[in-house]
């Protein structure tokens, strides 16, 4: 029962949408409009168990005493505090979501930064994995470094001192050589998601399931 | 004798250095390079600059902060363009993080202690000239000023919101936000991101859905943009032009070339190549942030191909091309 | 004789003149009106409060309007493979266009309304001389209801704000949905092709026919990576991308989960499974439960091993950064969908000294972790590496119909191409009329039509 419920929805519901998608009539259209309205519902439903997981896990860190646990308070206490200064708290002591508030405060003078710090990182190791990893090894490997060194001049002014030949072969470069070996590789990517499809709509695949599933 | 097993194994540290030096130095030695604007910037700056009040167009703010450095010079050039022809401007976003950013990047252009920004007028303070009823842009700037209000100088003109400008913000499930605004933007955004009901502005009323939309540039550094060509592209024929980043603009061309999107701002270059487009059709006075930008990233780049280069030399002169040598550098 | 006519010609050029000089000024009202007016069955010209109004009252009062014959008829049709919420409407615009209308207005309203109680909605609003025909049914203010027979006036406005109503006409036609959108038929043919290869596959596996599949290898060396992991008794990193579970690469991502995990509860070996969606988070969390159980150790099981981080893309990213600088799992596994954090998250590793196994759909992130990985899986190696690890048939069989599917697409571009450089040579590619490749398709969109 456990297992052929879910797997039973999967098929039924996998087929209705694949025949919605051809049927333009109003009580296709209503088959879909429902679906698009629960969807949001289940996805609220699993926020709640995955805050609950983050929870059980730090405190089970906290408990245990284990290595780096103080670390643990610095994501539990924001973690319910600041929804408490943002919906229950008034004005006066920091509370809302507007400007000045403790909300905001963290928001912008510490999640942009952090965040922004994250993905700065990237330069420096783009920087690094160049030096280790980009390698003349074959001529198929020779051909990707030349490439490589002609599109990133020219996606910056400085290529275009070498005069407009090296952008416009930059350009040429993502235009079609790009699209020709993307495309391909995404033809690939289609018919494996089908087949994927597929085999989860008639119960072939079962890792989804979850533990139901075996 | 160069050690170059001991070159190959240099610190990283050391690299990450002089990448560190080669970011912070343009700021104080300016180049200022030239950028030539590409034809899928050109296109997106063209199509905008064709708008005028009777027309509308979508920004969606759909990036976090991670991705501010590229993709916010996109929103704050489109959004400048925009305003100085007297396009409406709908803001969304489909991240809380985004909505932050996009009220972010308005207030730059809407701060009047720089030449060549707009006055932003919010929807409570013109109350009285919409009971007046004063609703056309024409109109009610024309009572506005007779009101005794005049320009800051330097000051490029007037944002009313509600007549040019209208912050939406974020909602969950943003594929399906887009999916219902295709029949109506009211029914998704009943009200703005500051509580406004949306059905009394004028910009709303004469732009109901997306089909009454003429553009949407969706700022983004995941696959947040495809939900403006799945659901608005293809179901209601939206234009949809891409502000991506660096990285994942290569991604996109294919929609380039099948006509899916009007044109594509791809990382900073893109936003710089904007600003150059909009500085020279005269909307803006200075070029911005994103071309002060390309200084570094020239630099940037050189640096990481001589890394390439240094590497390579390093691997053959050391003879290391002959041995079976783990990945990674282990 | 010839001054009679002179003067005849000169006042009825007069009107023109007059209505050329009024003209911009009627724009300018036209565009007051603006959105909120739009609606509005008749034009209020009066506004006390705007200045070119009152001008252009003060103008009319000397200018005698000019006759101008009303829109004709109105014809309208069902629109094509909708859900019945849309019609066609067309009409014929007023001989007299030229002589100063501005915009044409579109009114419904359900008949037997007569008796004044609905009154006359404006559906639409199009500039004279641009379109005559539009699609009624967009405006979510005045939707149009299946079944529903509405009655349409179409009215001419001039510049002067003369509203001159055409005829009412009866809908010829209610709005009707369809139930099969023609225009996705040749979507429907390649469906059908492309299903049925892929069932046929997977009859032909069940059958015992022996399938030979390219060895992949950084599927292979998933085992001896779970072995390394367990000779240093370090944990194993296992990362199910960064996206939800409606994208199939998370799903073919926690099928190989499931997979791992077995062989993992087989060894004994710690696995450490962060989420960023909490829904995937459930769904690993009892997967990987499960194999525990069927390994036969569910005592083994921690329950803290699969849990979830939180749904923002970098601060995800620094907590798994975080696990790997102070846990050193020997082993990580990148496998689902991965945006700008791939590098971010596979250099760390590296750092590390983990062996690293990704595998991704996303194109703009392979060449990442191509060069700090030490096997990656390339696109649809993803999706069929569930297949390879349990060598069930239907699953062999699948990857095998993906294998026929695109060569069916290799042949057509292959046709493609040799076609269009046959046109290159035989003037086609300028030409339509001598083009072999057109002349396909156009065979193609026929059959398909039929």
């Amino acid at each position: 029962m456990k297992r052929t419920v879910p797997m039973m929805i999967a098929m039924i519901g996998g087929i209705i949408m694949m025949i919605q998608y051809f049927i333009p009539h109003q009580v296709s259209q209503d088959v879909f409009n429902y679906y698009t309205e629960w969807a949001p519902l289940v996805g609220s439903f699993a926020l709640v168990l995955g805050v609950g997981s983050l929870t059980r896990v730090h405190i089970h860190k906290i408990r245990a005493k284990a290595p780096n646990w103080p670390y643990s308070y610095a994501v539990l206490i924001p973690l319910y505090l600041i929804p408490v200064f943002a919906f229950f708290l008034p004005a006066s002591i920091g509370g809302g979501t507007g400007k000045p508030s403790v909300f905001d405060f963290m928001y912008s003078r510490v999640q942009i930064p952090i965040q922004a710090t994250m993905f700065s990182m990237l330069a420096f190791y783009i920087a690094s994995a160049a030096f280790r990893a980009f390698r003349a090894k074959s001529a198929l490997a020779t051909i990707l470094l030349v490439t490589a060194i002609i599109v990133m001049l020219a996606q910056v002014p400085i290529g275009d001192l070498f005069g407009r030949w090296l952008p416009d072969t930059g350009l040429w470069i993502l235009r079609f050589p790009n699209l020709a070996a993307k495309r391909a590789i995404e033809l690939g990517v289609g018919f494996g998601m089908l087949a994927t499809c597929l085999k989860i709509i008639f119960g072939v695949e079962r890792g989804w399931l979850g533990g139901a599933g075996e | 004798m160069i050690n170059w097993e001991k070159f190959l194994n240099i610190d990283r540290r050391w690299l990450y250095l002089l990448i560190a030096v080669v970011v912070i130095v343009p700021f104080f030695i300016r180049m200022g390079l030239p950028v030539v604007p590409s034809d899928e910037v050109r296109s997106i700056y063209n199509l905008v600059d064709s708008l005028g009040p009777d027309n509308a167009i979508f920004i969606g703010w759909d990036f976090d902060p991670g991705t501010e450095a590229e993709n916010q010079p996109m929103g704050v050039a489109v959004l400048r363009h925009a305003l100085d022809r007297h396009v409406p401007v709908f803001i969304t976003a489909v991240s809380p993080l985004g909505q932050g950013l996009a009220e972010q990047g308005a207030a730059s252009v809407f701060d009047t202690r720089i030449p060549g920004n707009f006055v932003y007028v919010p929807w409570a303070e013109w109350e009285p000239f919409r009971a007046a009823g004063y609703v056309g842009r024409d109109s009610l700037e024309s009572a506005w000023k007779a009101a005794g209000n005049s320009l800051p100088e330097g000051a490029r003109g007037w944002v009313f919101e509600g007549v040019d400008f209208a912050l939406l913000g974020y909602l969950p499930y943003f594929g399906l936000v887009v999916l219902g605004m295709g029949t109506s933007i009211a029914t998704q955004y009943p009200t703005d991101a500051y509580g406004n009901n949306l059905r009394e502005m004028p910009m709303l009323r004469a732009h109901k859905n997306l089909r009454e939309i003429d553009l949407a540039v969706t700022l983004a550094g995941s696959t947040a943009c495809m939900y403006w060509v799945v659901y608005g592209t293809s179901r209601v024929g939206l234009p949809v032009a891409f502000g991506v980043t660096a990285v994942m603009a290569t991604d996109y061309y294919p929609y380039i070339q099948s006509g899916q999107i009007v044109g594509m701002m791809g990382g900073l270059r893109g936003a710089a190549e904007y600003e150059v487009l909009e500085h020279e059709g005269g909307h803006t006075e200075t070029t911005g942030k994103a071309y002060r930008g390309m200084d570094v990233q020239s630099l940037a780049h050189i640096l990481i191909i001589l890394f390439v280069i240094l590497g390579n030399i390093a691997y053959f002169a050391g003879g290391f091309h002959k041995k079976t040598a783990l990945k990674s550098g282990r | 004789m010839r001054n009679t006519t002179e003067r005849r010609f000169m006042l009825k050029h007069l009107e023109l003149l007059l209505l050329m000089v009024l003209l911009p000024f009627g724009i300018a009202q036209a565009q007051e009106v603006g959105p909120q007016d739009a609606t509005a069955p008749a034009v209020d010209s009066s506004n006390p409060s705007d200045s070119s109004a009152v001008s252009l009252d003060t103008a009319l009062e000397v200018v005698p309007p000019v006759e101008i014959a009303p829109p004709g008829a109105v014809t309208v049709s069902d629109f094509p493979n909708d859900a019945g919420d849309h019609l066609l409407v067309s009409f014929e615009p007023s001989p007299d266009e030229a002589l100063g209308i501005l915009v044409y207005r579109i009114y419904r309203r359900t008949p037997g309304a007569t008796d004044g109680t609905e009154e006359w909605a404006v559906v639409k609003t199009v500039a004279a001389g641009d379109h005559t025909e539009i699609v009624d049914g967009y405006d979510p203010d005045y939707l149009v209801t299946q079944g529903t027979q509405y009655e349409y006036r179409v009215a001419a406005v001039t510049a002067d704000c003369r509203e001159i109503p055409g005829e009412v006409t009866v809908a010829q036609v209610v709005g009707r949905g369809e139930w099969f959108h023609t225009e996705k038929l040749k979507v429907l043919i390649g469906c059908i092709i492309f299903i049925s290869l892929i069932f046929y596959y997977f009859k032909r596996a069940q059958m015992c026919h022996e399938l030979y599949l390219r060895p992949i290898p950084g599927i292979d060396a998933i085992d001896e990576a779970i072995g390394r992991a367990t000779e240093m008794g370090k944990p194993i990193l296992y990362v199910p991308g960064l996206s939800g579970i409606e994208d199939v690469a998370t799903i073919a991502s926690l099928t190989i989960l499931n997979r791992v995990a077995k062989k993992v509860a087989e060894y004994q070996t710690p696995l450490r499974v962060p989420n960023r969606d909490p829904i995937v988070y459930t769904v690993a969390e009892e997967s990987v439960k499960q194999a525990y159980m069927e390994a036969g150790r569910p005592d083994s099981y921690e329950a803290n091993s699969v849990f979830f981080v939180t749904d923002s893309q970098f601060a995800y990213v620094a907590a798994v950064n975080g696990l790997m600088t102070r846990e050193k799992p020997a082993t990580n596994f990148y496998l689902g969908m991965f945006w700008a954090e791939s590098l971010l998250l596979a250099e760390t590793g590296s750092l590390s000294g983990a062996i690293q196994i990704a595998g991704t759909d996303a194109i703009t992130q392979l060449p990442f972790f191509i060069t700090t990985c030490d096997y990656t899986l390339i696109g649809e190696e993803l999706y069929a590496a569930s297949a390879y690890l349990g060598r069930e048939p239907k699953q062999v069989g699948s990857v095998k119909g993906q294998d026929a599917c695109k060569g069916i697409v290799m042949t057509l571009v292959t046709v493609g191409i040799i076609l269009s450089l046959v046109d290159i040579f035989t003037g086609g590619a300028t030409d339509p009329s001598k083009s072999l490749l057109l002349k396909l398709q156009g065979l193609v969109d026929v059959t398909s039509l039929e």
